[in-house]
């Protein structure tokens, strides 16, 4: 199969830095060019010396490397739309982050564009490719617990927004400024936005699409941010699946411009575990453990080394798949839609704060 | 079970573009046979991920000044030699440097030992290995390594035991699972090793040397170590430069 030509964008995403091994080292990929947001990302970029040229605007790129079929779009959420508009005018296969818009009307733009153009749109949801989120999917297929009753998800890491500012700016995190409620400072576009993990996952697993959620805020442990960085998520599927999730930037940091080690104050910097609880019993799920521990440098503090971070392979290896044999990716712009509207009413019963139905997929 | 984990190498190899092998072996020692030849051993414990994060510790200066590593392998039957050969490879890769000496007590059957190990570097190393966990149970290790600057272990504090990532507690069942490796998904954790193993070989041949020569070295001080158990004597070995 020919390698696939492919580059990113923009390099603000805190995503960013864990395509690049992925990128190199799958060899249906051609990794030929970046072009960063700003001066200041091609500054951070070239830390990493991946040896992949980097420009600092898309046309530039584009000029120089006319031969591109696909980038990873790792931009902040209110870049989305313009740079989805520019790959689709271009027939440009996109992956994109996990939160492709929350503006409604702008998705619908993305799916009529990318429909158009006949290009794939690959959103990037990498715990469909976490083993061990397989091994507790194929549990449930084979009925170990029964019927399924509820579920409690934690999505829960530190505060990114020190090395990444868009993610605490409402405009470029959530797309517009929108007040958390009436009589609050706060605006969307906070920690809900970086978690969409477990609202897609129970969607999977259940088989099933939300019917409604009730949400509230905390106050924040960051009393400096713009936006909300704690949350609790209650709610039911259609198929009366209970669930309560935990979305949230519970697990502080130190504010580092560019993460490394020593960024997490407590032990273990990012969790998704899941309960599983069904009428046969109950399954206890930690996405990214056991690990190994340790105390010393930078700051002597306990901490988690993690040993498993290799998401991005198996989603590359769709990416190349659909594009290479014209398939739809799990995870497209259509199928992903639900689970943003199920976001966005988290959103909006924060604001009326009672229960608000999410929209039929 | 060798056929699996041959499929599944071929799996990587044709993924990546590396040149075919052969796993072959069984009962805790492990060859890969490259198709232009060369019959390699493996130590899969040294692609192990908890492993090569703990080497990433010691190496990029997260510990500073190591002073003693201790280690535990208890397992359901096996060999107790095999066990103390892989966790005397750790130990002097983990800490990059070969033993210098060592002193051992067993019982009489040899199904339990308590070795202390000196490595070159003023290390010290106590090992703890047995092989009388009931059948069936899993093997039950702890690896932890002790700095002036720092403590690092594959087991988390306050815990005795391995942690899984999934508990499945169901009417009649209960059944723990570790799972690491997507590319693998279906192999279990040692099976995984054992490939990841065969597959770093064939990526790096000139890693097969070292292979030989510290699987060689390791099975050499297990030897005189269970043997000082008889005389009682502290064991002195030859100094040798380990990679």
């Amino acid at each position: 199969m020919k390698p696939l030509k492919i580059a990113m964008m923009s390099l603000t995403h805190g995503h960013t830095r864990k395509y690049y091994q992925t990128l190199r080292d799958n060899r249906k990929l051609d990794w030929v060019a970046s072009c960063a947001e700003d001066l200041h990302a091609r500054e951070v970029y070239e830390l990493y010396k991946t040896g992949v040229p980097c420009y600092l605007s898309a046309e530039e790129m584009f000029a120089a490397h006319p031969d591109i079929e696909a980038v990873v779009l790792a931009s902040a959420n209110d870049r989305h739309m313009e740079q989805v508009r520019f790959c689709a005018g271009r027939g440009i296969h996109i992956l994109s982050m996990k939160i492709p818009t929350f503006d409604m009307a702008e998705y619908d733009e993305m799916i009529r564009l990318c429909d158009k153009a006949g290009i794939v749109c690959q959103v990037e949801l990498e715990m469909h490719y976490n083993p061990v989120v397989l091994r507790l999917r194929r549990l449930i297929e084979e009925g170990v617990l029964g019927r399924i009753l509820s579920i409690q998800a934690t999505n829960i890491t530190l505060s990114p927004v020190w090395a990444f500012p868009w993610q605490g700016d409402p405009k470029a995190s959530y797309g517009k400024v929108v007040p958390l409620r009436a009589g609050d400072s706060r605006f969307r576009g906070g920690a809900l936005c970086d978690h969409p993990h477990i609202f897609d996952l129970i969607r999977w697993l259940t088989g099933s699409d939300f019917e409604s959620v009730y949400a509230e805020v905390a106050p924040n442990l960051r009393s400096d941010l713009k936006v909300e960085d704690m949350m609790l998520v209650n709610g039911r599927m259609k198929n009366g699946v209970s669930f309560l999730f935990d979305p949230s930037w519970s697990r502080m940091e130190e504010r580092l411009k560019v993460p490394a080690p020593g960024w997490e104050v407590f032990p273990k910097r990012m969790e998704v575990n899941l309960t599983v609880v069904g009428e046969k019993g109950v399954i206890a799920c930690d996405c990214f453990g056991p690990n190994v521990y340790h105390n010393g440098a930078p700051n002597d503090r306990y901490t988690v080394q993690y040993t498993y971070f290799d998401e991005w392979i198996g989603l590359i290896d769709e990416f190349v798949d659909c594009i290479r044999n014209h398939r739809q990716p799990q995870i497209n712009l259509k199928w992903h839609k639900h689970t943003i509207e199920a976001m966005n009413a988290c959103y909006d019963s924060v604001a009326v704060n009672r229960l608000c139905a999410v929209p039929k997929a | 079970m060798t056929d699996l984990l041959n499929e599944k190498l071929r799996l990587l190899t044709e993924k990546y573009g590396v040149e075919p092998g052969r796993i072959s072996g069984s009962a805790g020692k492990w060859f890969v046979e490259a198709a232009a030849g060369g019959r390699s051993v493996l130590l899969p414990h040294r692609v192990e991920r908890r492993f090569q994060e703990l080497k990433n510790i010691v190496n990029n200066g997260t510990l500073e000044e190591l002073s003693t590593l201790r280690f535990a392998n208890m397992s359901a039957g096996g060999d107790v030699r095999l066990a103390l050969e892989r966790e005397i490879d750790l130990a002097a890769w983990l800490a990059g440097s070969p033993v210098k000496s060592a002193f051992a007590t067993a019982d009489g059957g040899k199904r339990t030992v308590n070795a202390l190990f000196k490595l070159v570097s003023g290390v010290s190393v106590c090992i703890e290995c047995s092989n009388l966990l009931p059948a069936g149970r899993p093997v039950m290790d702890r690896h932890e390594i002790i700095a002036a600057r720092g403590v690092a272990s594959d087991r988390v504090v306050d815990t005795q035991v391995p942690q899984s990532s999934i508990y499945l507690i169901a009417d009649g069942a209960a059944a723990e699972y570790t799972d690491v490796d997507s590319e693998l998904f279906g192999l279990s954790e040692f099976e995984v090793t054992v490939v990841r193993a065969a597959f770093a070989l064939l990526v790096k041949p000139e890693l097969a040397g070292e292979w030989n020569r510290a699987a060689g070295r390791a099975a050499q001080v297990a030897a005189a170590c269970l043997e000082s158990v008889v005389a009682q004597r502290v064991v002195e070995f030859e100094e040798e430069v380990t990679k």
